[in-house]
């Protein structure tokens, strides 16, 4: 099941989605790709679910409005940088980011806000009603293949939060 | 301007880069862009490395244009391992490198350089006022990544190409189900040349030295010589002859120049006042209908040259999908030897040059990677040194705003590094 899928396709119908991104070669960049995967291995049930689908997206640049398009509840895993301690997990909301822009600007400067914001002002009916981010604070982020033991060890509570998140949206 | 510039992150381009502009006695003493590019990582990432694993590890240097990276690196591979690839296999990865242009160019033009010609901070505020003009430029992107993702199975880091071919046939029926779109983006190319020719770009011209893939039959994108606006035609075997790069202390990207010490230019301006001869009948016309002609020397108008190469490859693209019939294997078998190839192909951004040196059990013993954007550092450097004193009268702003236009509008690739978002979290 862990398929890539990217930000090129539009046609679901998915009330929940879960898009973790992240670059695989880039050591604790992937955590949000290997919580996502992690969630999937242990709650393969939940994906069989009608309305959730899952995304693993690396550098989805714009393309992520494709990924945003139609679905009613969002939730974003992805590794982020805020000077606090590796591993440490970040639960936000949309409007408590003043700013998710990418750090490396590998999208040209496109973030997930920027991208969200230009959607809302283009496609504003297609956006999505609720847009939650798990962020996980990466500490090492030099090329290679391996996560650091502090944002490894933090991948079990980063699937726990997704699946209590899931849980609860079908119960809204 | 009467105090130093210094932009430590340029907005619009990918990737992370710093301009810093040093004045002395009211004079520009010293203009330094830094630019941090993590190709030389992926080289000694490569090594070791099984020569089958290259197409898809050089495709994560980009997220943009992750088919120049693999259509280089496969090229360089089966001329070091001696493999010939079927004419199928060529026609769809011509296809796949249409998809790349596609989608490359609807990019820059509309959403990063295009915000600078009609005095808009970004695309966000370009849409609240021109919002068709906006979902054109998204609708075009997002059939340049259907397509791609028809071929390399995603549309960010393909996974098809192998060296000799491809893995698998992506299926007739949804190449040729995208043809109805991909006509709608020629007649949406068309409308780019036109709405393109109506903006006003700065008056800076140069006298550059272009480098370009050059084909006899066709404009080259794939493959090809490469052909030099001063005269030279050299095969990507010499490459390495004629074009050295050189560290330069203050930047993570080696700085390209001629053996003899010049600058050079690459990408669509490059290739588009080298190859223009080339260009098919369509894309022709929709520049001799704004009155385009070669050569053309004002970087700011490497936007005409992409609008123009979008017709190009949206109508290319239309008769290769038509071409595209699987059959056969999808990709050669070949017996491992030891050997030394190169393979170089044009980028959006222009050419990219790859060396591998294989081992006789298929292991990587070396690797070289020059991309597009590292050979047009030093040329970017020296216009910024050619308009600074026309901007050094101008508000710190303003002065600021004129040198990242001006580096925009190379649509530098700063390749991807990491990605992590930067948290701003607000608190009341």
């Amino acid at each position: 099941m862990n398929q890539y899928t990217d930000g090129a396709s539009s046609e679901d119908s998915g009330t929940i989605k879960i898009i973790g991104i992240g670059q695989s070669l880039r050591g604790d960049d992937a955590a949000g790709l290997e919580a996502v995967r992690l969630w999937q291995e242990r709650h393969q049930a939940n994906i069989e679910r009608q309305n959730l689908q899952v995304e693993l997206t690396e550098l989805p640049v714009i393309g992520l409005l494709n990924l945003l398009e139609g679905t009613r509840t969002v939730i974003l895993v992805d590794a982020v940088h805020s000077n606090a301690k590796a591993g440490t997990i970040h639960l936000l909301s949309e409007d408590q980011l003043e700013s998710f822009s990418n750090g490396s600007g590998s999208a040209h400067g496109w973030g997930v806000a920027e991208t969200l914001s230009l959607g809302r002002k283009l496609m504003p009916s297609t956006m999505p009603e609720v847009l939650l981010l798990i962020g996980i604070e990466a500490g090492d982020l030099s090329l290679g293949e391996s996560l650091s033991p502090d944002v490894e060890k933090a991948l079990p509570e980063v699937v726990h939060l997704i699946e209590q998140l899931v849980t609860r949206s079908f119960f809204l | 301007m009467n105090q130093d510039i210094h932009i430590p992150a340029l907005a619009r381009v990918e990737g992370e880069g710093a301009l810093t502009i040093r004045l002395k006695d009211g004079a520009i003493d010293e203009i330094l862009l830094n630019i941090y590019e993590p190709p030389r990582f992926f080289e000694g990432f490569l090594h070791g490395r099984y020569f089958q694993d290259v197409p898809d590890i050089t495709a994560r240097i980009c997220g943009i244009c992750p088919v120049a990276y693999q259509m280089s690196s496969v090229q360089a591979l089966e001329a070091a391992l001696q493999v010939t690839i079927s004419p199928m296999v060529r026609v769809l990865r011509q296809l796949l490198y249409c998809a790349e242009y596609i989608e490359s160019h609807a990019l820059h033009i509309y959403l990063l350089q295009a915000p600078d010609l009609v005095n808009h901070e970004s695309a966000l505020t370009l849409a609240a006022e021109a919002p068709e003009l906006v979902k054109q430029g998204l609708r075009l992107k997002k059939i340049g990544n259907e397509l791609l993702k028809t071929i390399g199975g995603r549309s960010v880091h393909p996974v098809n190409t192998c060296v000799g071919g491809f893995y698998r046939w992506p299926s007739e029926q949804a190449i040729h189900g995208l043809i109805p779109e991909l006509e709608w983006a020629r007649q949406a190319s068309i409308d780019t040349v036109k709405w393109a020719a109506t903006l006003s770009y700065p008056d800076f011209e140069q006298a550059y030295e272009f480098v370009a893939l050059n084909r006899i039959e066709e404009y080259a994108i794939y493959d090809g010589d490469i052909l030099s606006s001063n005269g030279k035609r050299i095969s990507p075997q010499e490459y390495e002859k004629y074009y050295v790069e050189t560290h330069v202390e203050r930047s993570n990207a080696l700085h390209s120049h001629t053996t003899d010490n010049r600058t050079y230019f690459v990408g669509p301006l490059a290739r588009f006042n080298l190859n223009y001869k080339k260009l098919r009948p369509m894309a022709k016309e929709a520049a001799r209908g704004i009155g385009l002609k070669v050569p053309l020397l004002n970087p700011y108008k490497g936007l005409l040259a992409r609008a123009i190469e979008l017709v190009h490859t949206c109508d290319l693209a239309i008769e290769l999908a038509n071409l595209y019939q699987p059959n056969g294997p999808s990709h050669v078998e070949f017996s491992i030897q030891p050997g030394e190839g190169c393979g170089v192909s044009e980028a959006p951004r222009g050419l990219l040059y790859h060396r591998y040196v294989v081992d006789e059990q298929g292991f990587i013993r070396f690797a070289r990677i020059t991309p597009p954007t590292a050979q047009n550092l030093a040329q970017m450097e020296s216009d910024l040194w050619a308009l600074a004193p026309t901007v050094i009268n101008q508000p710190q702003e303003e002065a600021s705003i004129t040198f990242e236009h001006l580096l925009r509008s190379y649509d530098p690739c700063i390749s991807c590094a990491t990605h992590f978002l930067k948290l701003k979290i607000v608190t009341e």
